[in-house]
């Protein structure tokens, strides 16, 4: 690893002013990727700007939504009552991610900024456009098992990894950002992006811009809700699929639905479409095997994944009925 | 059961105070850091290689490479200068012969600028055509020069062909890495000519004889501490090419350098199980006779060494068969040499032995235990000799029972559990049982404990806790008053620790010798003025104290005998080996795991709900090591039979996979629910103690009990290993 | 510590260049900029690499174990490598070096953590505890005797990461059924399959009641 200077930030806006005088600058909190990947020599900064002393941790319950702040342990957040309460979904997702010590390390900003597993995006004398653009994508024709079957393009078929990402996306939350220009909001659909022909470019952050905190409305998604990971061991491992569903069922009719999908795509892979269909359906497998083919319009592998388009709608499907019999 | 057949781990304390020190750990005054830069192409030559940066970097000390480095004066004397058949030169020369073949060697005075130095190293190369897939090099199959045996024929050959019912199938396995959690380490140093390594070995003695060669000096100059080993599984049984960089970087710098590989180099540098492609043909009257059996294996090993191993073997002798024929080829690529992993050959062969097995059975419509004992075999026909035990029934009996195998049905997905699929399935396995010479010194010290001394090393088995219940049984002392000295060099020479043969080598060997102390210590003792005139068949010594059996009033404790015959202890060194009479028999130890997997086929997720492992061993010496050597055997199976495969991207000739987060083992939540049954019946012939080894053959059979029982559960064959979720859910449609 | 250089009698023009070149990609340029000018010559007099030294670390006081350090270190430093190669405490081990194995688990402030992810400069004034720090004299922590007791190891090599981790295991509530300790134990490998007997000892310890 490469030696590098490093500040403690004491606000927000000191660490963006920070971090902009400097090309090769980034902001560093829980570090349990950020670490890794400059201990790999596939990131290289030359300033670190350490901001885990910026008050930006506390979970607030506020009128009709939860804010909760970007250096939020992961932990912190699974194992806050209410949030086990009123968003299950988001705490189950949580758990589902890495070990107990990488959650009490990992914030909620730093989860959301964490890059894919990619083997070929590691190995830095390996061709990746994500890394090194327009070195080629290795995955595609090499080792793709965990590729994506939605949304990639011949540059790029890297998946994200974040199990609570993919909660945030079904529950429409919001994320807080401050940059040299200001505050602002993004949709947390729009804030990662498809890899096109920019694949080193993972989410729609602008450039020294900083998370400060998420939000999430405030829903009636507190029973029937289910995180499915599926993956090659039972424990610490990342998802090869993984489904997020939130159901309101009145009477057992699908009053509203949240459908996401991780593993699949360069983004949470928000199921739109699907939870058009079911919204109003009374629950049945039928409807949810429908649902789950529903899903896989577009779905395209290459080779390594191709039993993600079995496994996808299986998932869904099995997904739908835990959370229906909730 | 004797007052130590429960012994907690002698090195317990110290494991779990932090206080073991494992090779990179020793306290080493001026020791710099050193690690290996390795090649980016899996063949060629290097064309430049760019040193400059790293050597100007801040607290660089060295850069070696094969341009400047002081080649070691036994790469000369070699028997092949180019180095086939021999382990890698490292540096001696341009050529490539495997992806992370090690290039240059870099040093700095701390770990983070010898890190970072190695970074900037840059190579290029004449780049060649690469072979790393086993199935498009079958053109460049061969037989291993140095195996006798490796076409074997009993009866006809390919007699299974002329059968009643015919099975035939092919399996494969592929590359598995041992992947110890403590990563390969040395901190080599110089006393003048005199090489000193504190490093990962399975054997100190082993270590010493490579490192003379390569260095030419006597091995007796060549001194090894390997005192704590955090696992090997194998891995260590081989000097590599990092122990003799460290070493060269040493002698340059004359200064003790500390190497440790990164987890990645773990993959490439130190060995592996070999990918093996296996065909099986059996065959069978319809009542369940096995009349043929043949078994074929081709494996990969590297460019420039021949490695093989006993892939075939178990298919010779485990059943009652008249026909057998086995065939062993080996394939050069270039890869790093594979070295023998955990239960080694026995557990790639037993994978399609008895999955082959278990195919036959469903053929015959027969349960698979009931199968296995039509054709159990009252002795070894392929030595034509006598078993010296063989209690492979009883854990036939003691699995079955322990798993609810009553609750099992043939008709695969015939049993539920709510949404889920039941599965039971079986697996035997086997393994030899070896002893080879073995000196030990046993020794009295003047307060009375006694002093057990022997170069062997542990890997984590628990040689000491052993050497110790051994030890104390014999001198009638308690487990607290013995004191063991091992894993390093200088003391009486033990065996390599492998083949699951260091009770049976190094326990005989303290047996021999603390019998022998005790005689001497009876001896003296006649002359005592206390039990002067007392045959010597008459004394007894317990609890450190002499006394006659026909009058207990007569005692002499043991340390006031050593005292008043002005003696500062009492020792007896021998060697001990095994006998003729033992070469009379076929001594095998023998193990059958059951599992019950719970399916989910729309997922293709499989839980192990229950994992019974059972071996007949001989004597247990110590049931608690014992069972937690069973215990993870069976984890180690477990890797083997759904998660572990190391992944090569062909087109690089390089592992993709060569980390911890994407070569899967098993974790704690693998696994909700495991068993160890033990017969613990001696064995008349192996040794003095009556034990035949476990460590092997406590994986051997895991893999194809999983398969089998993920067959029972969904009706879908797995026949190339890992059973990965995507080899399910693609078939099964419930 | 001095530095010493291979074949300083190959010094040239170019290798001053790529000196020079050395000291701009490792992020000094900054640091060199805002120094007093007499640094500056000295770099130009080829003394850099003393200072770089100097300009390269940072202060950390850290407590490990109950005892005071006051540090200079480099910002690099992970807070595994500071415990294992300049505090001599090689009891916390290193199996991967990038959080995928659970053998580096330390406490800092009472939770535990992946010291091999951890900058220890982002530790400052932190109360870290280690496998060394469990002992109180000779008496030995009741996780450690569990861990004796129920044979939770073979090797060694994962243990003080094992035990480290089992209890926070259990102050954290996560030891509440053999499933659940399973589960929050998975971040922990055992290559030698002992996982049977960890969780029986952790089972033992936390069905024991005793404060830990």
């Amino acid at each position: 690893m490469k030696n590098f200077q490093i500040i403690k930030a004491l606000s927000s806006s000191s660490a963006v002013s920070n971090i902009s005088k400097e090309k090769e600058a980034m902001f560093i909190a829980g570090g349990t990727n950020l670490v890794d990947l400059m201990k790999k020599n596939v990131v290289a900064p030359d300033k670190l700007v350490d901001i885990t002393g910026l008050d930006l941790a506390k979970i607030e319950f506020l009128t009709g939504k939860v804010s909760i702040g970007a250096l939020a342990k992961n932990s912190q957040v699974a194992e806050d009552a209410s949030i086990k309460e009123k968003y299950p979904l988001l705490a189950l997702a949580l758990a589902a991610g890495a070990s107990q010590q990488i959650r009490h390390m990992a914030t909620v900003g730093g989860n959301m900024l964490q890059k894919t597993r990619c083997s070929y995006f590691y190995n830095t004398d390996m061709p990746c456009n994500k890394r090194t653009p327009k070195s080629g994508c290795g995955a595609i024709g090499g080792s793709n098992r965990m590729a994506a079957i939605f949304g990639a393009s011949d540059s790029c078929i890297a998946v994200h990894p974040s199990d609570m990402c993919v909660a945030l996306a079904a529950l429409d939350a919001a994320v807080l950002v401050e940059g040299p220009k200001g505050k602002r909001q993004i949709k947390f659909t729009d804030f990662h992006r498809l890899p096109g022909n920019t694949p080193e470019k993972d989410n729609t952050l602008e450039s020294k811009e900083l998370i400060t905190s998420i939000e999430i409305p405030d829903n009636n998604f507190t029973k029937n809700v289910h995180y499915l990971k599926v993956r090659d061991r039972t424990s610490y491992a990342f998802a090869l699929v993984s489904v997020a569903v939130a159901l309101d069922l009145k009477n057992n009719v699908i009053n509203d639905v949240r459908l996401a999908m991780g593993g699949v795509a360069h983004k949470p892979w928000r199921l739109t479409e699907a939870e058009e269909f079911l919204k109003g359906k009374t629950v049945s497998e039928e409807i949810f095997r429908k649902a789950a083919d529903l899903s896989m319009k577009g779905a395209k592998a290459y080779g390594g994944n191709d039993f993600k388009l079995t496994l996808g709608p299986n998932a869904i499907t099995e997904a739908l009925t835990i959370a229906a019999s909730k | 059961m004797s007052k130590t057949s429960n012994i907690n781990r002698v090195d317990g304390f110290a494991k779990v105070t932090g206080s073991a020190t494992y090779s990179a750990e020793y306290k080493t005054p001026g020791v710099v850091y050193a690690c290996l830069v390795g090649s980016t192409i899996a063949k060629g030559r290097i064309k430049t290689i760019d040193t400059k940066k790293a050597e100007w970097a801040p607290g660089v000390l060295a850069v070696i490479t094969h341009l400047n480095v002081d080649k070691p004066a036994g790469y000369q004397k070699a028997k092949d200068k180019h180095n086939f058949g021999q382990p890698l030169q490292i540096f001696k020369d341009d050529s490539i012969l495997y992806y992370d073949q090690p290039i240059a060697l870099v040093i700095a005075d701390t770990f983070e600028r010898m890190q970072y130095a190695a970074s900037l190293i840059k190579a290029d190369y004449f780049k060649e055509e690469h072979s790393t897939e086993l199935q498009k090099a079958a053109d460049k199959e061969k037989k291993v020069e140095t195996d006798k045996g490796n076409d074997y024929h009993r009866g006809v050959h390919d007699g299974y062909k002329n059968a009643e019912v015919i099975f035939e199938a092919d399996y494969t396995i592929p590359t598995e890495v041992h992947n110890p959690m403590e990563l390969a380490n040395i901190i080599a140093k110089w006393d003048g000519n005199k090489p000193i390594l504190y490093t990962k070995s399975q054997g100190v003695e082993g270590t010493r004889r490579s490192v003379a060669g390569v260095f030419d000096v006597p091995a007796e100059d060549v001194e090894v501490h390997s005192e704590y080993l955090g696992g090997a599984f194998g891995m260590g049984l081989h000097t590599w090419p990092y122990e003799i960089a460290a070493l060269i970087g040493a002698k340059k710098l004359n200064r003790p350098v500390k190497l440790v590989l990164h987890r990645e180099q773990m993959f490439t540098n130190v060995g592996f199980r070999p990918y093996t492609i296996q065909k099986m043909g059996l065959g069978a009257t319809k009542a369940g006779k096995l009349t043929g059996l043949t078994h074929e294996a081709v494996a990969m090993t590297s460019s420039y060494e021949d490695f093989m191993e006993g892939t075939v073997n178990m298919s010779r002798f485990i059943y009652d068969c008249e026909n057998v024929s086995t065939r062993y080829r080996i394939v050069p690529l270039d890869t790093c040499t594979p070295i023998w992993m955990r239960g080694p050959g026995e557990a790639t062969g037993s994978f399609a032995l008895e999955c082959a097995m278990d195919e036959m059975a469903y053929k015959l419509n027969l349960d698979p235990i009931e199968f296995r004992k039509l054709n159990y075999a009252e002795k070894d026909l392929e030595q034509n000799r006598p078993w010296s035990s063989k209690y492979l029934l009883e854990c036939y009996e003691g699995g079955m029972e322990r798993i609810g195998w009553k609750n099992r049905k043939n008709e695969p997905g015939s049993v539920k559990e709510g949404d889920w699929l039941v599965g039971y399935g079986m697996g035997t396995g086997t393994f030899g049982c070896y002893r080879s010479p073995t000196s030990v010194k046993a020794k009295f010290l003047p307060d009375g404990n006694l002093v057990l001394q022997c170069s062997v090393n542990d890997m984590g088995p628990g040689t000491a806790t052993m050497m110790t219940a051994i030890g104390a049984e014999i001198t009638g002392l308690s487990a607290e008053n013995v004191i063991i000295e091992m894993g390093k060099s200088g003391l009486p020479k033990g065996p390599t620790q492998g083949g699951s043969a260091t009770t049976s080598s190094v326990g005989s060997a303290v047996h021999d010798a603390c019998n022998l102390l005790v005689s001497k210590v009876l001896g003296l003792a006649t002359e005592n003025p206390v039990l002067k005139g007392t045959p010597i068949t008459d004394l007894a010594f317990a609890n450190g104290v002499i006394s006659s059996t026909k009058d207990t009033a007569k005692t002499v404790a043991l340390t006031s005998l050593l005292s008043s015959n002005k003696l500062d202890g009492l020792e007896v060194e021998n060697q001990s080996k095994g006998t003729d009479e033992a070469r009379k028999y076929s001594i095998y130890s023998f193990s059958v795991h059951f599992v019950k997997v719970l399916v989910n086929p729309n997922l293709g997720k499989i839980r192990l709900a229950h994992v019974v492992s059972c071996a007949d061993i001989g004597t247990v010496i110590n049931q608690k090591t014992s069972a937690g050597q069973m215990y993870g055997g069976a984890v180690g199976g477990i890797g083997m039979g759904l998660m572990e495969a190391l992944e090569i991207d062909h087109r690089f000739g390089r592992p993709i996979n060569n980390n911890f987060a994407d070569y899967h083992v098993p974790v704690n939540a693998d696994i909700e629910k495991q068993e160890v049954f033990f017969v613990n019946k001696k064995d008349p012939i192996s040794n003095p103690m009556g034990t035949k080894g476990l460590g092997e053959t406590a994986l051997v059979g895991m893999a194809p009990a999983i398969a089998n029982a993920v067959f029972n559960a969904t009706g879908k064959r797995v026949r190339d290993l890992p059973i990965t979720l995507d080899k399910i859910i693609e078939t099964v449609k419930v | 510590m001095a530095s010493k250089k291979t074949n300083p009698d190959k010094v040239t023009e170019n290798d001053s260049n790529s000196r020079r070149d050395f000291i701009k990609k490792s992020g000094l340029l900054t640091a060199l900029a805002l120094a007093p000018p007499s640094l500056v010559m000295a770099s130009e007099n080829k003394w850099d690499e003393k200072i770089a030294e100097y300009l390269e670390t940072v202060p950390l006081s850290i407590e490990v174990n109950g005892k005071k350090h006051n540090l200079n270190i480099e910002p690099r430093t992970t807070l595994l490598d500071l415990l294992r190669e300049q505090l001599q405490l090689t009891g916390t081990k290193k199996g991967c070096d990038h959080g995928q194995c659970g053998a580096c688990t330390v406490h800092v402030n009472g939770t535990r953590i992946l010291s091999c992810l951890t900058l220890a400069t982002m530790q400052q004034n932190a109360q870290v505890t280690t496998i060394e720090g469990l002992v109180k004299g000779k008496k030995l922590h009741p996780m450690q005797e569990a861990f004796i007791k129920h044979d939770g190891f073979q090797c060694g090599y994962c243990t003080p990461g094992q035990i480290m981790s089992g209890i926070a295991c259990i102050k954290e509530g996560h030891a509440n059924s053999r499933e659940e300790i399973r589960e929050y134990m998975s971040g922990n490998i055992c290559r030698c399959g002992a996982y049977h007997n960890i969780v029986d000892a952790i089972t033992e310890v936390k069905e024991g009641g005793k404060e830990l």
